[in-house]
């Protein structure tokens, strides 16, 4: 197996630093779309409106949850940024305090006190050598810590309508709704298993099956909570009016 | 805390002074007062500035016939390359590794086991006239220290803020 340069590993942390917004994408455009599809197939008699009806929630949901994907991790990264121009601002002010907090920090990760010193005096030479290694060490901040809005939203969108293909596609295919409705109910939990397996089996150090099954009944058991709950609030009564 | 009448524990430590390991005890020091005052750790960013401050106002100290000393639980060996560091001191710094010295004033903070930031003055009877400790993030005054020794040292009250040249005696036309 080729070993990566350092530079190359970088990279990859921050390309695997997005994983978080195509996993909550892809299960969320699954189940999401499988339930309006398993929901509608009841109601509804006609395909060709099931379909619309799930085409019409998955540009909703996609456009949703890359927003909100933005927003978040603009609002995140906005805080987060001047909170740390703050920290830099006192850090000038008392360097001291700053390099002591270091020392104690890398003292505590297994360096002797007088190495510390020595370490953070040397970092102290070049203030943003000093800040950078005080924000991680200190406040557990790394590069990756700060997210690409644009990207984020893109990619949850994205990962969203992935996801929500799975079931789809089905009923596109399959002329009866039944047998849509069953191939989609299949091809929702294989690639919620197939998530977990490749995500945090593969590309983590899980173990795969497990990770797989895992994401699965975690995944659906969510669905059929929902389901559950919506069956127990229905003799609740009707909304007044309707 | 020790507070002032009160005897000042006796103690024969190793030491750092002069770039050598010696040892100092209470009882070896002949100057009529002693400023003895502990500091966290060798090798931080905050101590230095009293650790420093006490070396560069010793000759004044010296004039009043005041000895310093500074202790802290670090070992001698690390004191004499701390005060190598930096630039060599003209006091010793006591090794108190298990930090007894520090508990018997009352001066070591349990929770992070270090010595206090905490400073005594001696009187000749080696009696404690003057006790001082503060947060373990803010640092002593030395020139504070060393009026507080030029005060006791004239014998008589002195009033708030008083400087060597001011009146003696309670009247106080300052407040």
């Amino acid at each position: 197996m080729a070993v990566l340069k350092p530079e190359e590993r970088r990279r990859v942390f921050e390309r695997l630093a997005n994983i978080r917004e195509i996993v909550f994408g892809i299960q969320d455009g699954v189940l999401t779309t499988a339930g309006v599809l398993a929901g509608l197939s009841g109601a509804v008699s006609g395909r060709s409106q099931v379909i619309l009806a799930a085409l019409a929630s998955t540009a909703a949901g996609a456009l949703s949850m890359g927003a909100g994907a933005y927003l978040g991790t603009r609002a995140e990264t906005e805080v987060l940024r001047s909170e740390l121009r703050r920290a830099r601002a006192e850090a000038q002010g008392q360097p001291y305090v700053l390099q002591e907090s270091l020392l104690g920090a890398l003292a505590r990760e297994g360096l002797t006190r007088e190495a510390s010193y020595r370490v953070v005096q040397l970092l102290s030479s070049a203030p943003q050598a000093l800040f950078s290694t005080a924000e991680e060490k200190i406040y557990g901040l790394g590069g990756a810590t700060f997210g690409n809005p644009v990207a984020e939203g893109l990619l949850m969108g994205v990962a969203f309508v992935a996801g929500a293909l799975v079931p789809l596609l089905p009923f596109i295919f399959f002329s009866s709704i039944r047998s849509g409705l069953i191939a989609g109910i299949a091809a929702t939990a294989a690639v919620l298993f197939s998530v977990g397996y490749f995500v945090e089996g593969r590309l983590g150090d899980k173990p795969a099956w497990l990770s797989g099954l895992r994401f699965l009944c975690i995944a659906l058991g969510a669905a059929v909570a929902g389901y559950l709950i919506g069956l127990a609030i229905a003799p609740l009564g009707t909304i007044p009016g309707s | 805390m020790l507070k002032p009448g009160d005897d000042a524990p006796p103690f024969d430590l190793p030491c750092a002074f002069d770039d050598q390991i010696s040892h100092v005890s209470l009882d070896g020091i002949r100057s009529e007062m002693v400023v003895l005052f502990f500091y966290p750790h060798d090798f931080s960013f905050i101590c230095p500035t009293e650790v420093v401050g006490f070396h560069k106002l010793q000759p004044a100290f010296k004039q009043e016939h005041t000895s310093i000393v500074g202790v802290s639980i670090d070992d001698a060996e690390t004191h004499r390359r701390w005060a190598r560091e930096l630039g060599g001191l003209s006091y010793p710094l006591l090794a108190d590794s298990d930090g007894r010295l520090a508990r018997a004033f009352g001066a070591f903070d349990e929770a992070d086991n270090v010595a206090m930031r905490a400073a005594f003055i001696l009187d000749n009877r080696r009696k404690i006239v003057y006790a001082v400790a503060s947060s373990i993030n803010v640092g002593r005054s030395v020139a504070e220290t060393l009026r507080v020794v030029r005060a006791l040292r004239t014998g008589r009250p002195c009033p708030a803020d008083w400087q060597p040249g001011d009146q003696l005696g309670p009247a106080d036309l300052k407040y």
